[in-house]
């Protein structure tokens, strides 16, 4: 019990900032809070260096603590904190300032969870709690939009986690038990183990912003802050494919790699399609990290079947999440719309090469971050059989490289409108685009240093 | 011992770099540490030249762990087929750098990107890692990209996407190559030289592998009718860019085709090697009609390199199909040094176009009339760049075409109908002669000035080595065979 306590003291810290910040917005002390978050985080994150080598189970089997889910702490902690220098910048002095980062505590320690899963129960209850904090987040503005983004979120969500709910009950039927680990029983009767899958892609799905439970996402990132945009495209979405890692890693048979395999098709190339017509970089940018949580899902499918998946998993979330976050830092800068992108190279060149260091990273150009973590996934992949997976996302690469060159190109078009001579001083937005400049750098350059340490 | 090779690769780099950190500096400045560094490279470029060549394998290997993991490493080195190429790439940098010396828009980042481009360009051909190799090759893509789309011409947003992706879309097969090639091997490593040695691939597995490489540089060469992206990119870049453009990142593609198709997979090759032959014929003959037909000289140009580039086609075709080392080794000589003499040849005659569009502002072959007259420092560099273009004996691509044709017709007499294009270029270049440069002189061109000391310190170096190498090609030729003559494959 206590080991058990011991292994869980970096969930147990993110909880318990959550409480210590609620406290200091119900004292009306959001600075206070602001800094007690990111002290939180920093402390999680430290706890969680000495468990790096664990491969354990904590209370009955219920929580991993394994390579995944020690790597998404040391991933997903940082980013949070990237994230609230965000929110605290776009969101400060307003109404309810501290609830937000409450909010977004709680959603890191749902996808913390989601990450170690070792339990549908558990499984379920990451899901139910990252869904209900990131409905009040999109919510937060209050306006039109941001109530009906908030809305449409909420109906999707209800009815997907409803139905992977309904599909794991035939998984306990059929095992008898509600630990991951007891699926391998299930290698008898197939149409068990795939009913369950599919509901879990369902759920899992939906928190990903797989396609087609993706609807939600860009009505909900226009609707919310940039920077909560920022952060549902980064944090939430790894842990749940994190969860489907974990998921598929006791899973009999071979069928739920060819469902993925489908699911990966449409994600990566509807998402980069949809990308294309938009005309609100929020939007685009939402549609872009629908594409990329395709590319993850070449990863998810080579689970077990080389080592190169968890390791292409883990360096690929690394950078998608600098660079994600940095190009969503620099929207923060510049603006929501394309037409705000017009000229900002040739006036602005620092934000123009981060903004185009980003992109291209994300096209998954070496040799920056997004090509190692791309060419591990693609690797991992081709081991496991998958080659025409990998040739249609490397096809879908290009099509990718089409709608980043829409942001690209019209940064470095001469501006019809002169601008102000100096951009807003945003001092905590232009740190974290240019951590996330650095880390997309050298993640690139020195994935060695982390290959080296994953395991 | 220093890392020479190493030096040369990242000077170029660095001189980017301390050009980013200068702030409030005047044009000239700039340029003149492009110009400085650019020289320094050429200079360790040299020094690796007189390091010499190896009798089989590569020399002056550099080597540095990266990801060992997954058997990844920074390894640079150099052999008979490369270091012409680098030779060849660090002078045209130079000369391209002196001719850009009066770019006053936005001169930092022209600057700074042609030297991140120099670095990419060298490490092309320098790496002896699969995926540095590859990193390098898609750096000087990006750098391009911008290259066009900030300092081209009138259409060139469109030119620069259409150049980005299409050869983006062309690159990316070679990343699926280089991986069926790495889990193929007995040991998991991306080291070129292991691949080389001992190809790990066999049966279909190496024929798919080879149909994805020979798709990239197909683009990049580019082949008949992958080449589609080379006119548009030619005529809007400016002629920086289209010297480096067609002197130095089409041999990406030619290199390649040696280094990785014909070296890594060469029983496959062998068996596709009529296939790759018929292609390269085709190009060499479409491409000479295509430019013929133009009436833009900077066009026209560019058609000739898909012309030239298809001799090289065929001379690796040969190689790869011959089972005779004497003739293997013929071609493989011819190949390479057309290789070279193409940068230099082509180099000349962009920057030439480029000197005419400075003073005309068209490109229009009809417009102009008896140039030789008022600009005859001008004219004639041109008509003795077409010349050695038209493969003129005693000019640079007269040796290297003549050993192509060599060995085509002692290993497959029937394909010297290539030899057509010859004939069609000669035509082509005469035409564009007598319509630009003789005939009656048109009274709008009469004040045209002649070739300034800038102009003419670009031009002379490249007109002193087309000749030299026409006259004494075993200059470089020596070191080629040495590594030619030791394949084994």
């Amino acid at each position: 019990m206590l080991s058990d306590i011991y292994l869980m003291t970096p969930e147990i810290i993110v909880l318990l900032t959550a409480v210590v910040v609620l406290v200091m917005e119900m004292l009306h002390q959001p600075r206070m809070g602001y800094v007690a978050a990111l002290v939180g985080i920093v402390l999680a994150f430290l706890l969680s260096l000495p468990l790096l080598g664990e491969n354990t189970t904590a209370f009955s089997q219920t929580f991993r603590i394994d390579v995944l889910s020690v790597w998404a702490k040391l991933i997903l902690l940082p980013a949070t904190f990237l994230s609230l220098m965000l929110v605290r910048h776009e969101l400060k002095n307003s109404n309810r300032e501290a609830t937000v980062y409450v909010l977004v505590i709680m959603t890191t320690l749902a996808s913390l969870i989601l990450a170690g899963v070792g339990d549908t129960i558990l499984l379920v209850l990451g899901l139910l709690l990252s869904s209900l904090a990131s409905f009040a987040l999109v919510a937060y503005p209050r306006d039109d939009f941001a109530t009906e983004a908030a809305m449409k979120f909420f109906v999707f969500a209800s009815v997907t986690s409803s139905v992977m709910i309904f599909g794991l009950t035939y998984w306990y039927g059929g095992s008898g038990s509600t630990l991951l680990s007891e699926l391998t029983l299930l290698a008898k009767s197939p149409v068990l183990v795939m009913v369950g899958f599919i509901t879990v892609i369902v759920g899992l799905g939906y928190k990903a912003a797989l396609v087609p439970f993706h609807f939600w996402a860009p009505d909900a990132y226009q609707g919310a802050p940039v920077s909560i945009a920022a952060y549902l495209s980064v944090v939430p979405k790894i842990g749940a494919i994190f969860a489907l890692a974990q998921v598929v890693k006791d899973l009999p048979g071979e069928g739920w790699q060819w469902v993925l395999a489908i699911v990966a098709v449409m994600t990566m190339t509807l998402g980069y399609l949809a990308a294309l017509m938009q005309q609100n970089v929020v939007r685009l940018m939402a549609y872009s990290s629908v594409a990329q949580a395709g590319y993850f899902l070449l990863g998810v499918i080579a689970v077990g079947a080389t080592s190169l998946a968890i390791e292409s998993l883990i360096i690929f979330s690394a950078a998608y999440a600098a660079m994600n976050l940095g190009a969503f830092a620099i929207v923060m800068q510049i603006g929501r719309q394309l037409e705000n992108f017009k000229g900002v190279g040739r006036q602005f060149p620092l934000v123009g090469i981060a903004m185009v260091i980003f992109l291209i990273s994300l096209v998954g150009i070496p040799p920056l971050a997004g090509f190692v973590g791309k060419f591990l996934l693609f690797g991992a992949a081709m081991e496991t059989g998958f080659t025409w997976l990998v040739i249609i996302a490397i096809i879908n690469s290009v099509l990718s490289l089409g709608v980043y060159l829409r942001i690209i190109v019209p940064m470095y078009q001469q501006s019809e409108v002169q601008k102000s001579e100096s951009l807003v001083a945003m001092p905590l937005v232009k740190q974290v685009w240019l951590t996330g400049l650095v880390l997309t750098v050298l993640i690139g350059l020195s994935a060695q240093l982390l290959l080296a340490n994953i395991f | 011992m220093l890392p020479i090779v190493s030096i040369t690769l990242f000077l170029p780099l660095l001189g980017a770099m301390v050009i980013l950190y200068l702030r409030n500096v005047a044009a000239e400045k700039i340029h003149q540490i492009g110009i400085v560094t650019s020289a320094l490279t050429l200079l360790g470029s040299l020094l690796i030249w007189s390091g010499g060549v190896a009798v089989s394998g590569f020399s002056q290997v550099e080597q540095l762990e990266w990801m060992p993991s997954i058997g990844a490493a920074y390894r640079v080195g150099v052999d008979g087929i490369s270091l012409p190429l680098v030779l060849l790439t660090t002078l045209l940098f130079l000369l391209t750098f002196i001719f850009s010396s009066n770019v006053r828009n936005r001169p930092k980042s022209f600057v700074v990107l042609m030297l991140l481009l120099e670095t990419a360009a060298i490490g092309t051909f320098v790496s002896l890692d699969a995926i540095l190799f590859y990193v390098f090759f898609e750096v000087s893509l990006v750098s391009m990209y911008f290259m066009i789309a900030g300092w081209g011409h009138e259409d060139r947003q469109r030119a620069a996407l259409m150049f980005f992706i299409y050869t983006l879309l062309g690159s990316l097969p070679l990343l699926l190559a280089i991986l069926g090639l790495y889990l193929g091997g007995e040991t998991q490593t991306f080291d070129m030289r292991a691949w080389i040695e001992n190809p790990p691939l066999a049966g279909s597995a190496a024929m798919l592998a080879l149909i994805a490489m020979l798709f990239t540089f197909a683009v990049k060469i580019p082949v008949v009718p992958f080449h589609t992206w080379l006119p548009a990119a030619h005529v809007q870049a400016p002629a920086a860019g289209s010297v480096i453009l067609a002197g130095v990142m089409l041999k990406f593609g030619t290199y390649g085709l040696v280094r990785f198709a014909l070296q890594m997979t060469p029983e496959a090759f062998r068996d596709a090697g009529i296939v790759v032959l018929f292609f390269g014929i085709v190009a060499a003959i479409y491409g000479a009609f295509a430019a013929l037909a133009q009436t833009d000289l900077k066009r026209l140009i560019a058609y000739t390199s898909v012309n030239h580039m298809g001799y090289i086609v065929v001379g690796v075709a040969i190689a790869a199909l011959s089972l005779d080392p004497e003739i293997r080794a013929i071609a493989l000589d011819g190949s390479v040094l057309q290789m070279v003499s193409h940068g230099l040849v082509t180099g000349a005659l962009f920057f030439l176009v480029g000197m005419i569009q400075d003073r005309a502002h068209t490109r229009d072959m009809a417009q102009f009339g008896g140039l030789l007259k008022t600009v005859p420092w001008l004219g004639w560099f041109f008509i003795v760049a077409a010349f050695a273009s038209l493969g003129l004996p005693g000019l640079a691509h007269f040796p290297a075409e003549f050993q192509i044709f060599l060995a085509t017709l002692r290993e497959m007499p029937w394909a010297t109908v290539v030899i057509i294009g010859i004939v069609i270029t000669a035509g082509l270049y005469l035409k564009a002669i007598s319509q630009v440069f003789l005939g009656k002189s048109k009274e709008q061109w009469h004040t045209m000035p002649d070739l300034d000391k800038r102009e003419l310190l670009t031009l002379s170096p490249l007109l002193f080595f087309i000749i030299l190498l026409g006259i004494a090609p075993s200059l470089v030729l020596d070191v080629i065979h040495k590594t030619t003559s030791a394949l084994n494959f």
